[in-house]
């Protein structure tokens, strides 16, 4: 009994301590400063990206050309986590296979995602291509594409994803944002760089290699999310 | 094009991306490309190092915008030296693994050559970053390798121990980034130089709540006790070419890290000590352990440990002979710890139990082995003619100096438990009496070329300690001369 009021007194101890940090920062007041002088990174990407970048959704800048080694990085992360998962969860085809779905689902729900699936894909599409005019991009895009497939996938015990195709897909969007940056490389001497063709504000042609960028991204997350339920739910054996 | 330290990354995600593509065409690619890769890294390192030591730091900027804009990569001689040393490391062990498991069918090898390949790559990248963020992008990187990687034999153990790990290891990634977090709102950059110029104006609680988040995060990766209990069970879980890199790889980035933030973004009082009690805690608690441990695996990863800590406690003296010291002991330990997990798998693949006792009388199955083994045990204790008795002798003498005559005794004692555990092993395979029924598993050709060439390097460093100390001396000056790296990285 003792023991659980010293943890609690001290669990209580570091919520205060932590609370009154964190409350000393001011979140979200103002405190860029002058935006022609910039002397925090927030306030030279918001100058910058509508002004050399010609891309109007600041945040898309920020994650796919200011910081894109960071967003590399993230893709990898989730590239390598699908790679994790199907090492782990790989089935031998001699192994016992069991159904993935135990009822199944009515005509109603069958009819449904019939209509909602492609519905579904183009929004997707549509929120990955527009990343860099509207909020959103390829992260979000793939991820909605994903919950299509997800809503398939629960829906229809006979919907398998084609894993050749998503293997190459997911490969080709993989190079294509390496072979973006790469371009940036050997064309400006800076990987991911990127300065020609940038067009006009607004357009949906513009910020030169962001939205292509943003494409690959968008396609990659999707596959691999999909991927990632795809292994979790099927249990099917992998025909080779 | 010209090489540039950004090759370092590109070149592994390149390869990691097109594998699956690659292996659908030939079959043998996926185990070819990850060497291919890793010697491209030699080749990167050895054009890349001259440079480096001519122009004392090399930074390069990504997407072209320059240094606090944007992330950029930079070249100190510590870390270039670093990246080397994993590189090389990274390509042996690249080598001796090339023949492993080939009695699987293609696809789990080419998941596991994938994730290897990455976690070399990510180690890398925390290593060459000059970016707080991108640092944290790269030890998600390696965390994410090291989590499947250590459940790739997907038995009861390696689930636990890769759970245990991937807890730990959100913990690590969480307060890491709560960390950044403060130091963001209160500098207004991510960029590590920026970072360290601006600090003197941070509050002393900011500054000390980051600093704490840092230390449990890093102190996470870079096995301080007592957040280490991840650290055995993850080494002994893995197939043995993923010990090897965790040994040699993973727990040299995860000093840098810690190292890097502590040294160069905070100006703390009290760091230093800090550094020396908590290494020679996790030295003492970690030698201890080792000599209970009756699974060969699990007691090299016990004295991972404990050379970790006499690596924090060499950083934490901080003079410049305790800084050369402790960046000679972390590539004598890379080098030394991958060699004895690499000699000690055929040990266990040839016994069938994973204890101890299946190494009675072993050498006469494996001389060649044993022999190795045992030069690799010495020398990590620290005996003369090898590398590993430089880097404890300039540890000790840089004790002395500071006139830290309870730290001399303590790693001494330390050393003394350190040297029964491993001559009692050694005792092992060349004096007991073989009892258990062994298997023939002869190493392979692949597998010799990559031990004999760590064997000749252990003893030729011990040799001739000159052939490297010029480029130490190099890498603790540029360690320890914060202005200039602010300066290089800035102007």
């Amino acid at each position: 009994m003792l023991k659980k009021y010293i943890i609690f007194a001290l669990i209580a101890v570091l919520g205060f301590y932590l609370a009154s940090t964190f409350k000393a920062i001011p979140f979200g007041a103002n405190r860029l400063g002058d935006l022609n002088n910039p002397e925090t990174v927030s306030a030279f990407y918001l100058q910058k990206s509508p002004e050399d970048l010609h891309v109007a959704n600041t945040i898309t800048a920020i994650v796919v050309n200011f910081r894109g080694f960071d967003t590399l990085g993230e893709v990898t992360v989730l590239f390598l986590a699908v790679t994790g998962l199907m090492s782990i969860l790989y089935r031998k085809e001699e192994e016992e296979t069991e159904e993935r779905l135990a009822i199944p689902s009515s005509s109603l729900v069958r009819t449904g995602a019939k209509i909602l699936f492609p519905l579904i894909l183009v929004l997707g599409i549509y929120v990955f291509v527009h990343g860099h005019l509207t909020p959103g991009g390829g992260f979000q895009g793939g991820a909605i594409i994903a919950t299509g497939f997800l809503l398939m996938l629960i829906t229809y015990k006979t919907f398998y994803t084609n894993h050749n195709v998503m293997t190459w897909l997911e490969s080709i969007a993989g190079l294509g944002f390496v072979a973006a940056g790469l371009y940036g490389l050997i064309v400006y001497g800076s990987f991911l760089q990127n300065t020609a063709w940038t067009g006009n504000l607004n357009d949906l042609i513009s910020g030169g290699l962001i939205p292509l960028i943003y494409i690959f991204i968008g396609i990659k997350v999707g596959t691999e999310l999909t991927s990632v339920l795809d292994t979790l739910l099927n249990i099917k054996p992998r025909k080779k | 094009m010209v090489i540039s330290p950004v090759h370092y990354i590109v070149a592994p995600l390149l390869a990691a991306f097109a594998i699956a593509l690659l292996a659908k065409i030939y079959k043998n690619a996926a185990r070819l490309v990850p060497g291919i890769v890793l010697f491209y890294n030699i080749i990167v390192s050895l054009v890349l190092m001259p440079q480096v030591l001519e122009k004392g730091m090399i930074s390069e900027v990504i997407a072209g915008w320059k240094a606090p804009w944007g992330i950029n990569l930079v070249l100190t001689p510590f870390s270039a030296f670093l990246a080397t040393s994993v590189s090389v490391i990274g390509f042996a062990i690249w080598l001796y693994g090339y023949k492993f498991k080939v009695r699987l069918k293609g696809g789990e090898v080419k998941y596991y050559e994938i994730l290897q390949m990455m976690m070399i790559a990510g180690s890398l990248g925390v290593i060459i970053t000059g970016d707080l963020f991108n640092m944290f992008v790269f030890i998600e990187i390696v965390g994410i390798t090291a989590y499947s990687l250590t459940a790739f034999y997907r038995g009861r153990d390696g689930a636990e121990a890769s759970f245990k790990y991937l807890l730990i290891g959100s913990l690590a990634s969480t307060f890491l980034l709560l960390g950044i977090l403060i130091i963001y709102t209160q500098t207004g950059t991510l960029n590590m130089a920026q970072i360290a110029e601006r600090m003197p104006m941070v509050p002393q609680t900011m500054k000390i709540t980051a600093l704490i988040f840092f230390l449990i995060a890093l102190g996470i990766e870079a096995e301080m006790f007592p957040m280490n209990g991840w650290a055995p069970d993850a080494y002994s879980q893995a197939p043995s070419p993923t010990s090897a890199v965790f040994a040699a790889v993973v727990s040299v980035a995860g000093v840098y890290a810690l190292i890097r933030v502590t040294f160069t973004l905070f100006d703390v009082e009290g760091i230093h000590q800090y550094l020396i009690v908590m290494g020679f805690v996790t030295m003492l608690v970690a030698e201890i352990s080792a000599v209970a441990q009756a699974n060969l695996k699990r007691m090299l990863a016990y004295s991972s440990l404990g050379q970790m800590g006499l690596v924090l406690i060499a950083f934490g003296i901080g003079s410049h002979l305790a800084v050369f010291g402790a960046i000679f002991l972390m590539l004598n330990h890379a080098v030394i710890k991958a060699l004895l997990f690499m000699s000690g798998s055929y040990f266990i693949y040839n016994s069938e139990d994973k204890r101890l006792v299946g190494l009675n009388g072993i050498h006469k199955r494996l001389p060649f082995v044993s022999a190795i083994f045992s030069i690799a045990a010495f020398a990590i204790v620290g005996f003369p003619p090898f590398s590993g008795f430089w880097s404890k002798f300039y540890i000790l003498i840089a004790a002395g100096d500071k006139n830290m005559i309870i730290l001399i005794i303590g790693i001494l004692m330390v050393t003394i438990i350190e040297l029964v555990y491993y001559l009692r092993t050694v005792a092992r395979i060349y004096f007991y009496k073989d009892e258990v029924e062994h298997t023939e598993h002869r190493p392979s050709i692949n597998a010799i070329i990559s031990m004999s060439f760590m064997t000749l390097f252990i003893i030729v460093i011990g040799v001739y300690p000159d052939l490297i100390s010029g480029y130490l001396h190099q890498a603790a000056d540029s360690l320890l001369d914060k202005a200039n790296y602010i300066q290089h990285i800035l102007k």
